[in-house]
């Protein structure tokens, strides 16, 4: 009961916090947070295959473009697609795609699978700007209407109003995220854990490894692309080096790991720390990067845990104290 | 219809043109525990090895209950019964050893690919992994991950792994390495209680193990099959004792 | 010569520039790999940095060839300090291949942007040095001196490169440790020192490459983009850690780049991806790979 009560407490701030926030922060801080939520959404299901597979992805912005690009060609080309539909074909596509890679993924990890990954995020980057007819190369898509998100006979929700787009960010993220984590509590969820662990064992217990790791690369895509066409809703333009660049897919691993490798949520305060920090430095300096990169490379020499692991650090260090001070008082 | 549950017939094997396995043939019985010995070099190691799966035979068959198994993968061969320990303990070593037995739970009941349930709501998987917790006494130990077990828990562990998914046929590799003599004691108990009524194959190097443990021994040399015998024939037997003191066979 | 046989020759020797560029990249790649197990990812940043410095040094003393002397020096220096500061500690946390490549992958991303932060966003140009100015006909067939210039450097570096790794007892331990390190370890040799050494010279080789790209392509952030890529095609595909695979590979790369850009100029840059793609797929080791990471 007592978890219960405590998950329900958490909830209740939760949405208290982001049910409040547009209207406490404004616009411009209201856009910050969009982009957060769909930053983490892309962390998180990176992280299903850095920490629950344990392969290294440098190709995930593949994932995101396609999902980006789909949204985007689908509003521009088919007049009054809707929106539920845009979202969800992108990421399916975006499955799709992790399913068509899936075969030559599965057999690699290691250094080789990061190689592999990252010829496959360039490949479709070049591609992609080569063939300009279709996606516009490096100008990219835009000028595509955002649908309104219809709810037959309740409303209609306007989504070029900030406000209401940031509710609708917000509760797909949320959605994404936690399917993502109740899947990591699945048999399936445990078997690829295993993997991470040991590979063999699996096959040998009858588990078919390449199979179930063909079925994460093809969910993380899901979710990836997911996030991926919220981008290309929020921003209203889908181009080369904003979905698909190497950086796109450099930037969860950075939130990842300065949230915390292999935890869950880890990735999500990684996000957090990342944006709001980038945000705050922008005032100063035009060189956000110079600054997040060097906050990574000391995360991965003093903290290869995270933030998450340092947090916790501090929360056993602190209960030691409390009991050895009790201890003091009853002696 | 012979009442053998494995067979290999005229196995061979090579490793990069270096010939390990020379048309090995081998029976094991139902019901019986079978240990394969010989000196080192000898190819059991590989033998053990093709039979699992993990190594393609380069010529001959594997025949596992009436079936040519010959190169199967081993998830194959695992839904077909056979399972296998390793001599370099691999166990899921982050995990707990409650999540390493259910992973052999899990697949033994089938569910390998679910991914719409919560684990841990599978009361069944839950009951079943706390009774072989249980029967080899690791259920005080169950939230422990696997690396910090200590060394003869780990082994046990590790042994236990290649029974959970309750195979017809469990295979060990030398499941006693690397333990001290009071360790090896309760892990051959334990290795006879855990494959009461099941049959057995294993691979070991210390002959009290094999002399405690096997109905039958095959002896392997220069990759084929010297002699087959109750471990007393064995153990009087010339071929075996110059075998092993390296001047015979050649 | 007729026309035709001309392009190919010309298409030919643009490709090998290129792929002898690219070896001196990629081979200090991979014998950084081969020796301490690192893919480092960083690599291509040195080969920008130098080109940066060189553009510094031109600009300071008006000499081409001080600053092909310096500029590789200073980012060999770097280098040294990158190793022996942060790569050396990250080792030693135990995080595996995933800590070596995060901590490369950061200090690619620190070095773009410092840079960026230094010198702007803009290109700059570096002069070719007077001497080597013009074209030269050789069988018939005009050709900028630059470019045989740069596959002439690429040759002596590769030459003392072999000198060392063949003819010393230095490159006697490199070598024995790129086929095992642990072995090596064991002899009592100070591996730590030698490991700097490898990483100091491999940075200065990309450095080297750095300088003589400098007056062909401008030195721009995006300077690395390209080869870095392509070296790390070259390190994956010739084998982790195999001279001779980076070799082959890079050869092979620059002329497959020079004959696609000329045959199939939109999928050219997709043909070194998908030539990687396909060999990791089937051959996750290389083809000149022994060990498997």
């Amino acid at each position: 009961m007592n978890k219960f009560v405590r998950n329900l407490i958490m909830w209740v701030v939760f949405l208290a916090v982001a049910g409040a926030a547009p209207h406490v922060l404004g616009i411009v801080k209201t856009n910050v947070l969009v982009e957060l939520a769909t930053f983490a959404l892309f962390a998180v299901s990176l992280n299903l295959l850095l920490s629950f597979t344990g392969v290294l992805s440098f190709g995930h912005a593949l994932f995101y473009g396609v999902g980006a690009y789909t949204t985007a060609l689908l509003l521009y080309h088919v007049e009054g697609f809707p929106l539920i539909p845009a979202l969800l074909l992108s990421g399916l596509a975006a499955g799709l795609a992790g399913l068509i890679l899936s075969p030559l993924l599965v057999r690699v990890t290691g250094t080789a699978f990061a190689m592999l990954t990252l010829a496959f995020g360039q490949l479709m980057y070049i591609l992609c700007l080569k063939f300009r007819e279709v996606t516009g190369g490096e100008d990219g898509v835009a000028g595509y209407d955002i649908p309104p998100l219809n709810i037959p006979g309740v409303a209609s929700l306007d989504m070029l109003d900030s406000t209401v787009f940031y509710y609708f960010t917000v509760v797909v993220c949320v959605i994404g995220i936690m399917i993502m984590w109740f899947f990591t509590k699945t048999p399936l969820g445990q078997v690829v854990v295993g993997i991470r662990d040991n590979s063999l064992r699996v096959d040998y217990l009858g588990y078919r490894v390449r199979h179930t790791k063909a079925i994460i690369f093809a969910l993380s895509g899901f979710f990836a692309g997911i996030a991926g066409s919220l981008f290309a809703l929020f921003q209203g333009v889908v181009s080369t080096d904003g979905v698909l660049h190497v950086m796109v897919s450099f930037y969860p691993i950075m939130a990842i790991l300065i949230g915390g490798i292999g935890t869950f949520f880890g990735p999500i305060l990684g996000s957090g720390i990342l944006i709001v920090l980038e945000d705050m430095i922008m005032r100063y300096t035009e060189r956000a990067e110079l600054v997040t990169g060097l906050l990574f490379i000391i995360v991965v020499l003093y903290v290869p845990g995270g933030f998450v692991w340092l947090w916790m650090g501090l929360v056993a260090r602190f209960k030691a104290r409390k009991l050895r001070m009790s201890k003091e008082v009853e002696a | 219809m012979s009442t053998s549950i494995l067979e290999t017939k005229d196995l061979f094997y090579d490793y990069s043109g270096l010939q390990v396995l020379t048309g090995v043939n081998l029976q094991v019985e139902k019901g019986e525990r079978h240990a394969i010995i010989g000196p080192n070099g000898a190819g059991k190691t590989t033998l053990f090895n093709v039979i699992t799966g993990l190594y393609a035979p380069c010529r001959g068959k594997v025949i596992f209950k009436g079936q040519n198994v010959s190169g199967f993968k081993p998830h194959k061969l695992s839904r077909l019964g056979m399972g296998r320990s390793f001599q370099i303990t691999s166990t899921f070593h982050n995990l707990t050893a409650f999540e390493n037995i259910r992973m052999g739970v899990l697949s033994r009941m089938g569910i390998r690919f679910n991914m719409f349930q919560r684990v841990d709501k599978l009361k069944d998987v839950t009951r079943e992994t706390d009774v072989v917790l249980r029967r080899i006494n690791l259920h005080r130990e169950s939230a422990v991950p696997a690396n910090a077990l200590s060394y003869g828990k780990h082994r046990a562990l590790e042994v236990s792994l290649a029974m959970s998914t309750n195979p017809d046929l469990v295979m060990l590799d030398e499941p006693t390495a690397g333990m001290s003599r009071d360790e090896t004691h309760s892990a051959v108990d334990l290795i006879r209680r855990l494959t009461e009524g099941k049959t057995m194959v294993i691979v070991e190097h210390d002959m009290d193990v094999v002399f405690s443990l096997a109905d039958r021994i095959t002896v392997l040399h220069h990759g084929k099959v010297l002699a087959v015998g109750a471990p007393n024939e064995i153990k009087n037997m010339q071929e075996v004792k110059d075998a092993y003191l390296g001047h015979g066979g050649v | 010569m007729s026309p035709v046989t001309a392009m190919y020759v010309a298409q030919a020797i643009h490709g090998l520039t290129y792929g002898m560029l690219l070896f001196l990249v990629a081979s200090g790649l991979t014998l950084i790999f081969g020796m301490m197990g690192i893919l480092n990812l960083a690599h291509a940043s040195f080969f920008m940095l130098s080109a940066y410095f060189c553009y510094q040094v031109v600009a300071w003393t008006d000499s081409f060839w001080i600053a092909l002397i310096l500029a590789p020096i200073g980012t060999g220096l770097v280098g040294i300090i990158v190793e022996r500061f942060l790569l050396r500690k990250v080792q030693k946390l135990g995080l595996g291949h995933i800590g070596d490549l995060l901590l490369t992958l950061g200090i690619a991303l620190v070095i773009s942007e410092a840079v960026k932060t230094i010198w702007g966003t803009e290109s700059h140009q570096v002069l070719i040095p007077p001497s080597l100015q013009g074209l030269v006909t050789v069988a018939g067939l005009e050709y900028p001196i630059y470019r045989l210039f740069i596959i002439g450097l690429s040759l002596v570096i590769l030459g003392a490169l072999a000198f060392i790794l063949f003819k010393t007892r230095l490159g006697m331990i490199i070598r024995a440790a790129v086929s095992d390190r642990d072995m090596v370890s064991a002899l009592g040799i100070n591996m730590p020192r030698v490991f700097m050494f490898v990483f100091g010279v491999g940075t200065l080789m990309a450095g080297v490459a750095g300088v003589a790209a400098a007056p062909m392509l401008t030195v721009f952030p995006g300077l690395a983009d390209q080869i870095g890529l392509d070296a790390f095609v070259v390190v994956v595909v010739g084998g982790f850690g195999s001279l001779l695979g980076a070799v082959v590979v890079s050869l092979f790369l620059g002329e497959l780049n020079s004959f696609g850009i000329q045959f199939i100029p939109r999928l050219a840059p997709v043909l070194v991806f998908l030539f990687m793609a396909l060999v990791l797929s089937f051959k996750p080791m290389g083809f000149f790979g022994e060990r498997d990471e």
